[in-house]
């Protein structure tokens, strides 16, 4: 395993026919509905496919999202909502609170939590293709561009769409700012932990390491402390993985901050760094525990006995038997009793969400199309309770087992 | 027009090193 990624469980949804009996006029509307039924239930299906990939998603999203435009504003592209905003009711439920879904009669809670689950496959996709054994190069591009354009969109939900729901948001929701920031950031650190190993491999300098390393535990940090004043019943478990990464991350920069020290001579200063790496690996390695044991939402696993954590180990290790050789043989420095403040700034690697934009209205949306919307020929009981259909079942997520991961290569 | 310099998939980040698609300078600094 390469890489390891904590995932919160998809949003579900109850299925929506888009059946308006005596609204729809004209064969060119009742094809817009039609339309949109299967381009929702094709994007559904294509959450919980393993065989999706980003093109499969972005032709699938494209499609649904451009019919459903036409809900949302009004043809020209003015800033006026369509009359078809407020028709339907869409029920979702959220990434952390189980099957208890909220209900919106309106287009725009779709197409945010729609969209929100988008970027959530994206971030499942990365996660699958980064916990291969050998990633190769093309594959670690791929999980990087992915982590990118999940936050991109998660950014885009927050800051143009989000805020044009009539009904606030409920706390500890997801499109609530603390929850979809810490998506945000999460993507982000995650995007740099692809980049992390990628300097490594390179042989890159062990100051762009260090310092990438730094930001990247200040990230998870942040993204820890966001969701700090939710319920831990069930935030915990996440907040248990950012922690962990965030340790596991200041125990790199300790690390590679420490050959820094080494290769500059200051030999007592560097096994310092060292002791602090091997303190922050200890401390990782007793939340992996606790993240193991804490009930909640999301994956579950073993971090500390994966391939990638134990390396850090045996690196932290060799390099501080490494350093207190050297001190014995050659330097004979003093270890000072504070460990070195890392004051490091990252300038490389540092990953920026790619911008996102909702695709263009369908070309079915003419002005003759939506003027065949007669909304006088609504059923006057729309506000019937649900039918049985409109019940909001769990997602059924495949089932991913971590594959075989032995450290051992055949070259 | 100008001849394009370097292939398609170079960068410069903000400070005018080439980077790859991660964004780690082209050529490691080690």
């Amino acid at each position: 395993m390469t890489h390891w990624f904590h995932r919160n469980p998809l949003k579900a949804t109850a299925p929506v026919t888009f059946n308006y009996y005596g609204v729809a006029t004209t064969p060119a509307a009742t094809k817009i509905c039609n339309d949109l039924r299967l381009s929702r239930t094709r994007l559904l299906e294509l959450f919980t496919d393993l065989s999706c990939n980003p093109d499969m998603m972005k032709n699938a999203t494209d499609s649904y999202f451009s019919l459903l435009k036409g809900f949302i504003a009004s043809l020209d592209e003015s800033s006026q909502d369509s009359k078809l905003r407020y028709i339907q009711n869409f029920k979702w439920t959220d990434t952390l609170q189980g099957h208890v879904p909220s209900a919106q009669q309106d287009a725009v809670f779709e197409l945010v939590s729609m969209g929100f689950n988008v970027a959530l496959w994206y971030t499942k996709y990365a996660s699958r293709l980064a916990g291969k054994e050998d990633i190769t190069e093309d594959e670690a591009k791929d999980v990087h561009r992915s982590m990118k354009i999940a936050a991109g969109i998660f950014k885009h939900l927050k800051e143009s769409h989000i805020p044009k729901l009539i009904t606030p948001v409920e706390k500890g929701r997801d499109l609530e700012a603390r929850l979809i920031d810490s998506y945000v950031i999460q993507c982000q650190a995650e995007a740099q932990e692809v980049t992390i190993a990628r300097a490594i491999e390179l042989k890159h300098n062990p100051g762009l390491i260090a310092a990438l390393a730094y930001e990247t535990a200040n990230f998870y940090q942040r993204a820890d402390q966001m969701l700090s004043s939710l319920d831990p019943v069930y935030a915990l478990k996440w907040r248990k993985y950012l922690q962990l990464k965030s340790c596991f991350y200041m125990a790199y920069a300790y690390c590679y901050h420490g050959q820094t020290l080494l290769a500059s001579d200051k030999c007592g200063e560097a096994i310092r760094s060292l002791q602090e790496a091997e303190k922050f690996y200890a401390k990782a390695e007793a939340l992996c525990k606790e993240y193991g044991e804490t009930k909640g939402p999301g994956t579950t696993a073993k971090p500390s006995s994966h391939l990638f954590f134990r390396k850090l180990g045996t690196l932290v290790k060799n390099t501080l038997d490494k350093c207190q050789r050297e001190n014995g043989f050659i330097y004979f420095q003093k270890i000072p009793p504070e460990a070195p403040q890392l004051e490091l700034k990252a300038n490389y690697g540092l990953v920026e969400p790619i911008a996102f934009e909702f695709p263009p209205l369908h070309a079915l949306w003419t002005p003759e199309a939506l003027a065949a919307f007669d909304l006088t020929k609504r059923p006057k009981d729309d506000s019937a309770k649900p039918k049985s259909e409109e019940e909001v079942k769990p997602v059924k997520e495949p089932d991913i087992k971590p594959q075989k991961d032995t450290g051992c290569q055949i070259s | 027009p100008s001849i394009p310099e370097g292939t398609p998939t170079e960068a410069k980040n903000k400070d005018g090193v080439l980077v790859d698609e991660f964004g780690l300078p082209q050529i490691p600094a080690t």
